[in-house]
């Protein structure tokens, strides 16, 4: 019954100008209106991916391969364990702690370059201002910078931080707890002197032991820089057990 | 457009229908892998340093 009532519709319908679903010859304004809106759709789904990519699919890649390259740091730092031994930068440096911004360890590598960064690592800045390394014990400004979205994000919560919160930086024999003394929320990209050895803008006169992070602000745009400054309060030797200092342990 | 895709893909529909998921993946692979991180750097969402440039 209801197959001869489906080919007498067919019948019906298909020697007139009945649309068949797909065969019906379209104007020429009809086409191009259809395939423009297609595009239109085709770019709004384009661009809703790159937001996925960037928010989340470069986290996903970056903390892979932060978390590899953590694994190589700590196996070679479990393998030379007597004597001064050449401290390997080309792996990364040592890691950084910052409790208040809940995002456990930060490797910390050589350079700033967007290669270094996206690996989902802290970079300690070689241009336009040369860091100084806690290692060498000489006083300066041990300035980093690191994600605040995507690749990582690994200074997503910097916002987070506040006067007087620990950040602790690990390497092979040492607990360098810095305590954070100034914050600059907003910043020109352009303000190099917040990585000063002396960073001036902080309140500081005198030499001494500092460290600086900086990312970029306000969330998901890049148009400003924020800045966070520390100063140098202890370092503890690393014992057999890599005890963390007690800034890490609550 | 994408009617013109489904009208020249061979098959059944069902058949069609799995070209159609395998096609829109290769998409999407081809934009994460290298249409993505080739576009990211030229867009000014991610630069966190301060430099003089």
């Amino acid at each position: 019954m209801a197959a001869t009532a489906d080919d007498t519709e067919e019948q019906t319908d298909a020697p007139g100008s009945a649309p068949v679903p797909g065969r019906r010859p379209m104007g020429r304004i009809a086409t191009a209106v259809s395939v423009f809106g297609e595009l239109l759709i085709t770019a709004g789904l384009v661009l809703g991916l790159f937001v996925v990519y960037s928010l989340w699919w470069t986290n996903v890649i970056a903390d892979r391969k932060a978390d590899r390259e953590g694994d190589k740091v700590r196996d070679t730092w479990a393998q030379q364990d007597t004597g001064p031994g050449a401290l390997n930068t080309k792996n990364g440096i040592g890691f950084l702690h910052v409790p208040s911004m809940k995002n456990g360890e930060v490797l910390v590598e050589k350079g700033t370059s967007t290669d270094v960064l996206n690996n989902g690592v802290a970079g300690y800045y070689t241009d336009p201002v040369k860091a100084t390394l806690p290692t060498t014990g000489k006083t300066g400004n041990f300035a980093v910078a690191a994600h605040r979205d995507g690749h990582g994000a690994k200074f997503h919560n910097i916002d987070k931080v506040k006067v007087g919160d620990p950040v602790v930086f690990e390497t092979r024999d040492d607990w360098y707890v810095y305590k954070v003394y100034d914050i600059l929320p907003e910043t020109s990209k352009y303000n190099v002197k917040v990585l000063s050895q002396v960073p001036k803008e902080s309140g500081k006169t005198k030499p001494g032991h500092y460290i600086t992070l900086t990312t970029c602000t306000p969330v998901y745009t890049s148009r400003y820089r924020y800045v966070v400054w520390g100063e140098l309060v202890r370092v503890q030797k690393v014992d057999s057990k890599r005890t963390p200092p007690k800034e890490l342990r609550d | 457009m994408y009617g013109w895709i489904w009208r020249h893909l061979p098959g059944n529909a069902w058949v069609r229908a799995l070209l159609s998921l395998v096609l829109v993946l290769a998409v999407v692979y081809v934009l994460f892998q290298y249409v993505f991180p080739w576009a990211e750097p030229l867009l000014p969402f991610n630069d966190v340093t301060v430099d003089n440039q």
